[in-house]
């Protein structure tokens, strides 16, 4: 292979990283929420959200010094800290946000008994719009001054990449080997049993929601602090995805992160078109934008296609309202 | 603590009390966020609520709201037979996309004609367009059983994509303008307004006729019927001779028609050309499925949501303009208005039953 082969394909996979981890982030906590039973389809709002104020709270975080001032109150050349304690607190401030709005589907969805679908759909949709106008101040005029800092790194890539990569087994643990695990699966294989036996269903749900809630964020604060900036809808639907990476992954963790890693470097490979063909036309290159939600139609109809996959491995209380008998 | 009762009969009458107290709820959140978000809450409050009689003419300001509400209102109640019957077309974004490129492919087919006749023609084709788009998760979920919230939400992106290639590829317009657009259509087929100076304009009232025909079917024809039986009980749905699969065909037929129709509409009436999809596209599909929970699916619900949603957008950015206070209270009240109608839909079903919270814990724990 030429040097300028394996540079390409090096290239490829750090992009394929930068896709793949926002998905698995939010595929993960989205997993351990319909494990319990309960159908959250917030995702992409909670992310947006989540997004916006690690964005808001890096941003306020790093420290500025002006290096060089000319005319007075504008600066030339500026300094940028940001260090690892700062992004922490975004982090954090992410993953609250996350998990605040997931706490509203929550008390709605598990101490109101409202719509599941209903409502993860308007947090999805409102999340969006509220994240736009909330965030329009960060957008525009100002827009190269509301730039954070490069974020650290652990060997080379990073936190978020080796937490999410963590995630996978820690999850798996957790769901099948533990004494946890077991509650939220029963929870969400049937709520009525597990009523019986004394647990409190709507409880156990929540937390699972907060958590989704939270890996959510940290999915929203991983694309605007380590990919690129903010702008209106930066997630570009990767939420959704996410949903779809379950049905992929059949409720397996692992087969969620070989999924989200597949999708990544497809998306990556799809931008790294640019380098490979420089002579197409710009109008081609917006069709081909389209790649990766042609693909998750694509990959949606091979796994519905034999019906009892997805209906053997999806919790069987999924998405089904739980009254209480009383 | 308070326990849950279920409520054997739903009436009309639960229904409406629990929309008034979802109401009563909306409008105390709205009024604290009023009061956190401006410097002068009470002037704020007054101008949001009767923002217009103010400033400008009466009918610029009603102009504004009745032209998002005919758009809100057309795509929410396609969008609301789906979901009566358990079918979930998300996608009515990109079905109003297609149903502007279909419409201008209709005005170019026809050899960009200038005289009214091909007005009706160009409309067809954004509501054939609609259609289209709308038929395709219909089809991977009759064929393949796939999940048709996902791949319809998917079809979104793909459609705006392809706006965009449209107005920068094929049918690309002024290389001049800021923005990659086609060349506008010709001025004399466009809706023109009644009163100059405001929105209102012949294009809302075919949206407003179709809502009304749709909303007729649905109320008073065996077709309604039918869709209600399959939101109730699926196996009855059967047992009766329908078949679901009609019903899914069906319901993305009639969302997707609506969306096509508001589509072309738009172009025709607001635009006249099409735009670079983040310009072109307002969002109007996503909005309106929040209008059709807003209205509990019901078309009068729905208009009425409709109309509250708009008076509310067009307000907000009214005191923004006039007190700065920043327009997004407005997604802030309909965030507000969608959860407290989404919560209180339960009292419609339970009853709420007070117990003294020591017996609750001591259930729960034994």
């Amino acid at each position: 292979m030429s040097p300028d082969t394996l540079a390409f394909l090096l290239k490829l996979l750090t992009a394929a990283v930068l896709l793949a981890t926002p998905l698995l982030l939010a595929a993960l906590g989205e997993l351990v929420v319909e494990k319990s039973g309960v159908l959250n389809l917030g995702v992409e709002g909670m992310m947006l959200i989540g997004a916006l104020f690690g964005y808001i709270a890096a941003y306020n975080m790093q420290s500025i010094t002006c290096l060089e001032e000319l005319i007075p109150g504008f600066c030339q050349k500026e300094e940028r800290i940001f260090t690892f304690a700062d992004y922490l607190v975004a982090l954090l401030a992410a993953a609250a946000a996350g998990a605040m709005l997931a706490a509203v589907f929550g008390f709605l969805t598990q101490g109101l008994r409202a719509n599941h679908v209903a409502v993860g759909l308007g947090l999805s949709i409102l999340g969006a719009g509220l994240s736009n106008s909330l965030g329009s101040n960060f957008l525009g005029v100002n827009y190269t001054s509301v730039q954070v800092a490069d974020h650290p790194q652990i060997l080379g890539q990073d936190l978020l990449v080796w937490l999410s990569l963590i995630a996978v087994p820690a999850i798996w643990y957790v769901l099948q080997r533990t004494r946890t695990g077991l509650v939220i699966r029963a929870v969400g294989e049937n709520h009525d049993s597990a009523y019986a036996l004394g647990y409190n269903v709507p409880k156990i749900r929540f937390y699972c929601i907060l958590f989704g809630g939270a890996m959510a964020g940290l999915a929203g604060a991983f694309i605007v602090l380590v990919h690129v900036d903010w702008k209106e809808g930066v997630t570009v639907g990767k939420g959704w995805l996410a949903l779809a990476l379950i049905l992929f992954g059949t409720w397996k963790p692992l087969r969620v992160l070989c999924g989200a890693y597949i999708f990544g470097l497809l998306w990556a490979s799809e931008l790294r078109f640019d380098n490979l063909f420089p002579d197409w036309q710009l109008e081609w290159k917006t069709l081909l934008t389209t790649a990766p939600y042609v693909f998750t139609i694509l990959v949606l109809v091979i796994i519905s296609r034999s019906p009892g996959t997805i209906r053997q491995s999806a919790p069987a209380s999924l998405g089904k309202l739980f009254n209480p008998p009383s | 603590m308070f326990t849950l009762e279920p409520r054997p009969d739903i009436t009309l009458w639960t229904s409406l009390r629990s929309s008034a107290i979802a109401l009563a709820i909306t409008a105390c959140i709205s009024l604290l966020v009023l009061l956190v978000m401006s410097d002068r809450p009470a002037d704020a409050i007054w101008q949001m609520l009767t923002f217009p009689w103010q400033g400008r003419r009466i009918e610029v300001q009603f102009g504004l709201v009745f032209q998002q509400t005919a758009y809100l209102s057309v795509i929410a109640i396609g969008l609301a037979v789906g979901f009566k019957a358990n079918v979930w077309n998300i996608g009515a974004e990109g079905q109003f996309a297609l149903g502007s490129i279909a419409a201008y492919a209709g005005y170019l087919a026809l050899g960009s004609p200038d005289g009214l006749w091909a007005l009706p023609f160009i409309l067809l084709a954004g509501v054939i367009g609609g259609c289209l788009w709308a038929l395709i998760p219909a089809a991977l979920r009759i064929t393949c059983n796939t999940n048709e919230l996902l791949t319809s939400l998917m079809m979104v992106y793909i459609g705006s994509h392809i706006l965009t290639y449209l107005c920068i590829g094929p049918w690309k317009g002024d290389p001049k303008a800021g923005q990659a657009e086609t060349y506008p259509m010709a001025d004399s087929i466009r809706p023109e307004a009644f009163i100059s100076g405001t929105e209102l304009h012949s294009g809302l009232l075919i949206l407003f006729a179709a809502f009304t025909l749709l909303a007729i079917i649905l109320l008073f024809t065996l077709l309604g019927y039918r869709l209600r039986v399959a939101q109730h009980t699926p196996r009855a749905e059967r047992f009766a001779g329908f078949s679901p699969d009609n019903t899914v065909w069906l319901s993305f037929l009639i969302s997707g028609a609506m969306a096509g129709l508001a589509g072309a509409v738009y172009l025709t009436a607001e635009t006249g050309k099409l735009i670079q999809a983040e310009n072109y596209l307002e969002n109007f599909g996503f909005a309106a499925i929040v209008i059709a929970f807003l209205g509990r699916l019901h078309p009068i619900g729905i208009l009425l949501a409709a109309f509250m949603i708009s008076y509310v957008n067009v307000g907000a950015s009214y005191i923004q303009a006039s007190l700065g206070v920043d327009d997004s209270v407005a997604d802030l009240i309909e965030v507000t208005a969608l959860f407290a109608f989404l919560s209180t839909a339960m009292l419609d079903q339970y009853r709420i039953k007070l117990t003294s919270s020591p017996a609750v814990k001591k259930q729960a724990t034994s």
